[in-house]
């Protein structure tokens, strides 16, 4: 190989692995989400973890508290439980079924993308979930940026 | 299985009388699931079974080279919500029991009224939770072992009662705390030659969660007897106790656990394990050490008989080196090499030895090989 070569070589692959680290950081941006007119301002990691493994049914001040999930495999989702509940998609899967065969509990509800899960928060004071910050308007609140 | 028919007609009555009533969510009524396990093992001890619990009639080492006995297992588990506060369980476990075969039975079906998402009373069959994984140890593909520790969870004399529990839970700050009370039950267990009863069953469990660490202690009583299949007749009615200890830390990359139990009938049993696990990508190898002392017997019973100390003695320790494998959805791989040492006046809890045969002291290996998957 020629010198030339190797160099561009080099510049192509750090070229793709530098849009590959974009394409990552899209995806990375994982905000919690409630209502605009929901009373909730802020929310602790600790806090949004027991709302959506089931532990609690409401949010620190009482009010029930209705987490929404997004799709299974979905990226979004592998991100909010990574980074806030500190759990892979097999250890959450190994969580659920725990508590799924022992009749204590059943997962979130879960809806297919941002805009749908956007759209049903906004709606309902009660609810919480998680979407790419790129989709957070007006209409919900980001209590937690992690 | 007659809990299981009473159960369907609950589910019946239940059924006509919420029909019309909307269930407040999107979520179906009835939803239903599984789990179950296929598991190979082989011991190299040839004179005794390599078996998990007292049910199971034979294992690997002397009656199979490689046996399916001790980890395989499949079930069906129906859950109903009929409005928000009254909720109805159904699971059916088919696994290698004592009549040789894997004949399915009814391991839940209860029907629970919650007074508040965080009280609710239960009514029908119900398994205990006696011990951190006691409610799930039949679901392989919730924990991180081949099967929970054999040295501690063999003391689980009893897995479900048939009776009433409540439970209530209440939360300090982030810290959650779940009381889980057994305010009857009743159980029978069918062998190979004989029929265990248990009766005036009652415990109280709590389970506190902060953050990663969850810590379990339980206490329950009861009254045990034995049935002679052959003769009919029942021995002594004897007061069981059972206490135990847990503790489970789990930050995300890795866990430790560790539980005690003492276990008091005409004896005092004590056992414990200790375990931990580091987690890379999709595998998980874990170390576990765990032993069981031997029972030494209590004040006010008539002199044991010979039969009657050779239970009591076994005793036995573990250390077993494994991994998990989360290969695909829902479904997991596990290895497992277990050495275990017998003690010096016992066989342990090898099955099937013959009379004439002493094993004190011996030590042996035991390789495992299980798929876990859940659907």
């Amino acid at each position: 190989m020629k010198p030339l070569e190797i160099i561009r070589n080099c510049l192509i692959l750090s070229l793709l692995l530098a849009m590959s680290m974009v394409t990552a950081s899209a995806h990375a941006d994982v905000v919690v989400i409630v209502s605009a007119k929901s009373s909730i301002t802020l929310l602790t990691a600790a806090q949004t973890t027991r709302i959506f493994l089931g532990k609690v049914d409401s949010f620190p001040d009482d009010s029930d508290a209705f987490p929404i999930d997004q799709a299974e495999g979905s990226a979004i989702r592998d991100e909010f439980y990574s980074k806030v509940v500190h759990k892979s998609s097999s250890q959450l899967a190994a969580y659920w079924a725990k508590v799924i065969f022992t009749g204590d509990g059943r997962p979130p509800e879960m809806l297919e993308s941002d805009m749908a899960v956007r759209k049903t928060v906004a709606k309902n004071p009660n609810a919480i979930g998680y979407i790419d910050k790129s989709a957070v308007d007006k209409s919900v609140r980001v209590i937690l940026a992690p | 299985m007659a809990i299981g028919y009473y159960f369907f007609a609950l589910i019946g009555i239940f059924a006509c009388v919420t029909n019309a009533e909307a269930t407040g969510t999107d979520q179906p009524m009835f939803t239903f699931g599984g789990f179950g396990s296929l598991g190979v093992s082989h011991s190299s001890m040839r004179l005794g079974d390599y078996t998990l619990d007292s049910t199971i009639p034979k294992g690997a080492g002397l009656s199979e080279d490689w046996s399916t006995g001790n980890d395989s297992r499949i079930a069906g588990h129906l859950a109903a919500q009929f409005t928000p506060k009254v909720s109805a369980v159904l699971q059916v476990v088919s696994e290698y029991n004592a009549g040789n075969s894997y004949q399915p039975e009814v391991e839940w079906a209860n029907v629970k009224y919650a007074f508040t998402p965080d009280a609710y009373i239960r009514v029908g069959r119900i398994a205990l939770p006696t011990f951190l994984d006691s409610d799930n140890r039949d679901v392989g593909y919730s924990y991180v072992w081949i099967h929970p520790p054999i040295e501690l969870y063999r003391q689980l004399a009893i897995a479900h009662s048939d009776g009433v529990d409540a439970m209530y839970r209440v939360d300090i700050g982030e810290v959650g705390n779940t009381i889980k009370a057994i305010i009857y039950g009743e159980n029978t267990i069918e062998r190979a030659t004989s029929k265990s009863i248990s009766k005036d069953m009652w415990g109280i469990f709590d389970t506190i969660e902060y953050g990663p660490t969850t810590t379990h202690v339980g206490y329950q009583k009861r009254l045990s007897a034995s049935e002679n299949l052959q003769t009919g007749v029942t021995g002594a009615w004897v007061r069981n106790s059972d206490l135990s200890v847990g503790v489970n830390y789990d930050p995300g990359n890795w866990f430790a656990m560790s539980e005690w139990i003492q276990r008091k009938s005409t004896t005092n049993i004590t056992a414990m394990y200790v375990s931990g696990g580091y987690r890379v990508k999709k595998f998980t190898p874990y170390l576990t050490y765990s032993q069981n002392s031997p029972g030494s017997f209590l004040p006010g019973f008539p002199p044991p008989s010979s039969g009657g100390i050779r239970l009591a003695n076994r005793s036995q320790s573990t250390v077993s080196l494994g991994v998990r494998w989360d290969f695909m959805k829902n479904t997991d791989l596990k290895l497992q090499y277990d050495q275990v040492k017998l003690s010096n006046n016992s066989n342990g809890f090898l099955a099937n030895v013959p009379a004439n045969v002493s094993l004190y002291g011996a030590k042996f290996h035991v390789i495992s090989a299980v798929v876990d998957f859940v659907f």
